[in-house]
């Protein structure tokens, strides 16, 4: 155990990841509503020691009723659909949504038409695009800091 | 191919598998006129058996030979609603619509009740819903409902020339997209009489295990997440880290997309990208091996993992389980041992020090597998630079292709037919989709606070089996 935290401490010092400039925070839940898991896999690593987007207060929460920010991975299939909407529901005001990744946001979507409801902005009022395929967590990390800066809703 | 009577059909699979046959596939084709099964030989010789769907839509089920069919046959009935006859209770595996008594076993007696768990989930998960009968903390029974993330990619695909229905094939699922590409696109490579050079399938080889190191290297954390230990689990992520890099490095893209093609590959690594690339493997397997070190040697973290979700080697038998999860109950099965491309020659796998088959078992299989993987990319990348390749057409078109690939997670095949230039059905079935129904069984019988560290020790994929 001291050598895993030795390590990584030192992975720490030598990634020189900037200190936050920042108070404020951003408390976040996902939802897969019918990814590839590329997307998943990324935002994994985007809260991995090389990213770390904790030190900017950014979290992964485990239930909507924590959450600030609903981010929505994959084009919305119909078995997603119900489900979806009640971890939107379940969320306080105010809230915010994300669409993450290509395919929530309606880009080249692949699969058979009545599989899917949508992109997310068919199903739920989307507050922030985060493009790519699947985004990297650079782009994650950019994306979000938009978002925790905002000041007001963009919508 | 054979096309057998509905009266003869089970008598020839019966004689299959006494001959050491095993079913590996069972799809509808030709519009549900057909059921075809796909059986694999004692040397993985593949053969592709008919049978003629009845005026009441009807054929023999299977499922009392063959076990590892059960998804197969209750997929088809969802898909495109034909009965198998013997198949009972026949429950529903992607109709949604279903109530829950038809899919859930009945589990009767003093105490029991239901936990219902997703398919939302507390992490960064995929999505699919999993039923508990418990009685306390202790788990009965487990039924898993998936396909909550079914984009029908398959029906997609068809009616496509071979190239565009990959482009759909190859989404089924990022953390396997390499081996589900080199599936189809062996299949597909078949079905135009296109042969695979040595050159090319040296860099399917380099692609295919770069892939598996991530996934190891990723599902390691993983098990650590399952118990909690922060250490462990942000020790092999940074790892993971550094080979999606290195992904990004060698085939600009960090899971990899884009770099599979039918008949052809462009992977470029040159003498210095070869000699970097060798390097760094080498650097994250020495940190691997560091980091394993400190998993074996905590005592706290190893306790939670001795005889937890067990599924020993009659069990893998019966239910069809493959890749990792089978080799780490004693069984040596893999794919690689019979795969034509020249870089897996003399390749014998590897099976756990104890084939306990419970989650210490599967975690140290991934371990072992790394080592493996490690060498294999080290003898490749000692042959010098990797150049563009392409396929040569020494053969004649075939109606139907079969690819057989093991991923991270297990022997996956694909099944292509053809219609002209174009892909008329596909069937891909991947090593998550052969083994989710081994993770119920694993569940069965331990507790409940420790089902998703059984989960985590197959971390099998929701999008490979969804499709």
């Amino acid at each position: 155990m001291f050598t895993l935290l030795r390590d990584l401490r030192r992975l720490r010092r030598d990634l020189e990841l900037p200190r936050p400039d920042r108070g404020r925070s951003l408390a976040i839940r996902h939802v897969d509503a019918g990814s590839c898991n590329g997307c998943e896999h990324e935002l994994t690593l985007a809260v991995g020691p090389h990213y770390d987007l904790q030190r900017f207060g950014l979290g992964i929460v485990a239930s909507p009723r924590h959450a600030d920010v609903l981010l929505v991975t994959g084009t919305v299939t119909t078995r997603m659909h119900d489900a979806l909407l009640v971890a939107y529901h379940a969320m306080p005001e105010p809230r915010r949504v994300a669409a993450f990744g290509n395919c929530a946001l309606g880009i080249n979507i692949l699969g058979t038409p009545d599989s899917f409801v949508g992109p997310v902005s068919e199903v739920l009022p989307v507050d922030l695009l985060i493009p790519g395929c699947p985004p990297t967590p650079d782009q994650i990390a950019q994306a979000l800091m938009k978002l925790i800066d905002a000041r007001r809703p963009s919508t | 191919m054979n096309r057998t009577p509905a009266a003869t059909f089970r008598a020839g699979v019966e004689t299959a598998l006494a001959e050491g046959w095993r079913a590996r596939s069972l799809y509808a084709a030709e519009g549900g006129r057909v059921i075809r099964l796909l059986l694999t030989g004692p040397d993985n010789q593949t053969r592709l058996e008919s049978v003629v769907v009845d005026g009441e839509g009807s054929v023999p089920s299977i499922v009392d030979l063959a076990p590892a069919m059960g998804w197969d046959e209750r997929e088809a009935h969802d898909l495109h609603g034909m009965l198998f006859v013997g198949h009972e209770p026949l429950r529903p595996l992607l109709d949604h619509a279903a109530p829950l008594e038809s899919w859930t076993v009945p589990v009767r007696g003093h105490d029991p009740y239901q936990v219902a768990v997703g398919p939302i989930h507390a992490g960064v998960i995929e999505s699919g819903h999993f039923r508990f009968h418990v009685v306390g903390d202790k788990i009965l029974h487990v039924d898993a409902r998936l396909f909550y993330k079914h984009r029908g990619l398959e029906r997609a695909a068809e009616g496509s020339p071979a190239a565009s229905a990959l482009a759909v094939i190859s989404r089924a699922c990022a953390g396997c997209m390499v081996a589900n590409s080199v599936a189809f696109t062996t299949a597909a490579e078949q079905t135009l009489g296109l042969r695979v050079t040595s050159e090319l399938a040296r860099a399917r080889t380099f692609l295919l295990e770069i892939e598996r190191v991530w996934n190891h290297l990723n599902d390691i954390a993983a098990v650590c997440a399952g118990v909690g230990m922060a250490a462990g689990n942000t020790y092999f992520l940074a790892l993971t880290e550094r080979a999606r890099r290195l992904n990004m490095n060698v085939a600009g893209h960090r899971l990899l997309f884009g770099s599979v093609a039918i008949g052809r590959s462009e992977l470029v690594l040159d003498d210095d990208a070869v000699r970097w690339c060798a390097r760094e493997l080498a650097e994250i397997n020495a940190a691997a091996e560091v980091g394993w070190r400190e998993l074996a040697f905590n005592t706290s973290f190893q306790d939670r993992l001795d005889a937890i979700g067990v599924i020993d080697a009659p069990t893998v038998h019966r239910l069809g389980t493959v890749g990792p999860a089978a080799r780490a109950a004693g069984v040596a099965d893999d794919i690689r041992t019979t795969s034509p491309y020249p870089n897996y020659r003399g390749f014998v796998p590897v099976t756990s020090s104890t084939a306990a088959g419970d989650v210490r078992a599967r975690l140290e299989q991934r371990v072992l597998e790394l080592r493996q993987s490690f060498d294999l990319l080290g003898a490749l990348l000692d042959s010098g630079p990797v150049t563009p390749a392409v396929a040569v057409r020494d053969a004649d078109r075939q109606p139907r292709g079969i690819g057989l690939v093991e991923s991270p997670r297990g022997a996956t095949s694909c099944v292509i037919e053809c219609a002209g230039d174009v892909v008329s059905r596909v069937r891909l079935r991947t090593g998550s989709y052969a083994n989710w129904p081994a993770v119920s069984h694993a569940a069965a019988g331990n507790l409940l606070p420790d089902f998703p560290l059984i989960n985590k020790s197959f971390e099998l994929c929701y999008a490979c089996a969804d499709r």
